[in-house]
């Protein structure tokens, strides 16, 4: 009985506070996308007017958890197979954190731009019986400023 | 670099368009129903096997499972107490027309415990402190009908056959998930069996009743035992065997509706039990 | 839709780079599907039901990142990569992102 109490609360918390932190997140991005606009971003290795510039490698990264909520429903999930939904955001979230954090290190070194980006993710897990639920968003590119 | 530009992506392409909680609702819902489904077949087919196990291998299964019951008492006060009992059981065993191959072995403990069980192999324990609340021999024969109709039914080994299937069922998702989710699949699992077991618990009350009814000429007394566990419910400790028996109240209401209806037989007095039963 | 994964489209001209589009999903297997790979893990071979599900996993995570290169107005994506991991255990997620371009 108190077990089921104590998972019952833990979902709660999970749910209330993974939702409030969620949204909250979401916001800050979108508003820190905003300030970084005008840093343009591509995946593609060529770079225009090269003559002109100098590359320096920037990198971002992020690791971002479950919360007890999602984490049980992703375990459900897992029992009937199909699409985690409640990963998905999690995901969205790294990675749109992680290329931002590559921005502000490139804003910081005065370039304009990023080319060459790569992403990579990495889960960070130890086990199936007491999985953490965590996973790592690496966010790298070179950037490009004007040559001094 | 005219032709550079970073467009807005509109938001949620990535993210499936589903509420957190629906899907929780939806996912626990279906998975519950199903490991119900599951779970109930499978306890009623192992239930059906197990009742098809012949009476004399259960007797060697629950020999074999070791010291488990009271031991056989020293004292000849207790020895004078299990002999009468034994002697009780077997009197309604003839009453319940019980198949001769079936025998019952009643072991008496003298402990406070207020409960009665039947086990595997006819094995009936009878504990002291049940016998000083009762105030009857008549009541003392309901208590010990209703095991005897559980050995008769093949309740023990049914229940031991059901749980075991579902353990091994439940134990094949164990590397499912992390322990949060065994936990919940394995209460899940164990509610059909509970609820199984109240049936078993009625339908044993009602062969006890016709046992009694048989032996002594009516049912006075009979619902004395949860008469007496009614005024106790408000006590910290309850009997422990009662927590997956119907409601009390139930239990003495369907036995008063059974005494009422054979109450044209001659009301008698309901026999004591004898002075030795009593605990010093 | 033009998908490539290299820097230019073959035949045509880039005339516009939109940036960085990308699209993922994250899967996981039921498990009648893990059981089955189990039982394959001790004959070996290929595991069918998880080369399907990673397959049209992929094909949606690309589907995304076109869906979010047509609503920037793009009609080619360029430099595409795509990347799988295992978010927990049993989940995998695919992922595809590319460079969005107007072609001509």
């Amino acid at each position: 009985m108190f077990d089921l109490i104590l998972f019952l609360v833990l979902l709660l918390l999970g749910f209330v506070f993974g939702q409030i932190a969620e949204k909250r997140h979401f916001k800050s991005i979108i508003e820190r996308e905003k300030t970084l606009r005008d840093i343009l971003v591509f995946s593609e290795r060529r770079i225009p007017d090269e003559e002109r510039l100098e590359g320096i490698l920037v990198c971002g990264s992020v690791v971002v958890s479950v919360d007890f909520f999602k984490r049980f429903v992703a375990n459900l999930r897992n029992l009937v197979g199909g699409r985690v939904s409640s990963y998905e955001s999690l995901l969205e979230r790294a990675r749109r954190e992680a290329v931002l954090r590559m921005k502000e290190e490139a804003r910081r070194k005065g370039a304009s731009g990023i080319w060459n980006l790569r992403l990579e993710t990495a889960s960070i897990y130890k086990g199936a019986a007491q999985s953490v639920g965590a996973v790592e968003v690496v966010a790298y590119g070179t950037a490009v400023r004007e040559r001094r | 670099m005219a032709d550079y530009e970073n467009r807005e992506v509109p938001e949620g392409i990535n993210v499936s368009p589903i509420h957190p909680l629906k899907d929780f609702a939806l996912l626990v819902g279906g998975i519950s129903a199903v490991i119900l489904i599951a779970v109930v077949a499978l306890s009623l087919l192992a239930g059906q096997f197990a009742r098809h196990i012949p009476f004399a291998q259960e007797r060697t299964l629950a020999a074999s499972l070791g010291r488990w019951l009271p031991a056989a008492p020293e004292k000849p006060g207790e020895r004078q107490r299990r002999d009468y009992l034994q002697a009780l059981a077997d009197g309604l065993a003839v009453n319940m027309q019980l198949p001769p191959e079936m025998t019952l072995t009643v072991h008496y403990a003298d402990t406070d415990t207020v409960n009665a069980m039947a086990t595997l192999g006819g094995h009936i324990v009878v504990f002291q402190g049940l016998i000083d609340t009762l105030p009857s021999e008549n009541a003392l024969a309901m208590v010990l009908a209703h095991e005897i109709a559980h050995v008769r039914h093949r309740d023990p080994v049914v229940a031991i056959g059901r749980g075991f299937a579902v353990a091994l069922a439940l134990a094949s998702f164990s590397g499912v998930g992390d322990g949060v989710l065994q936990q919940w699949l394995g209460g899940v699992g164990m509610l059909p069996i509970l609820s199984f077991s109240r049936a078993q618990e009625e339908a044993a009350d009602a062969a006890a009743l016709q046992a009694v009814l048989q032996r002594y000429g009516h049912v006075g007394d009979a619902a004395a035992f949860f008469e007496q566990v009614a005024r106790r419910q408000s006590m910290p400790s309850g009997p422990t065997l009662l927590q997956t028996h119907p409601d009390t109240e139930k239990r003495i209401a369907a036995i008063r509706a059974f005494a009422a209806a054979h109450a044209a037989q001659t009301p008698s007095a309901a026999r004591p039990l004898p002075a030795f039963m009593r605990a010093e | 839709m033009i998908v490539t994964n290299i820097e230019t489209v073959p035949g045509k001209t880039i005339v516009k780079h939109l940036g960085l589009v990308n699209g993922s999903t994250v899967r996981s297997k039921h498990v009648g599907r893990d059981l089955m790979a189990g039982l394959k893990n001790i004959f070996g071979g290929e595991l069918k039901g998880y080369t399907e599900l990673l397959t049209e996993s992929r094909e949606e995570a690309m589907q995304r990142m076109i869906d979010q290169a047509k609503a920037i107005g793009a009609n080619a994506v360029v430099n595409v990569r795509f990347s799988t991991s295992s978010v927990a255990a049993g989940a995998a997620e695919l992922f595809a992102y590319g460079t969005a371009v107007v072609v001509e």
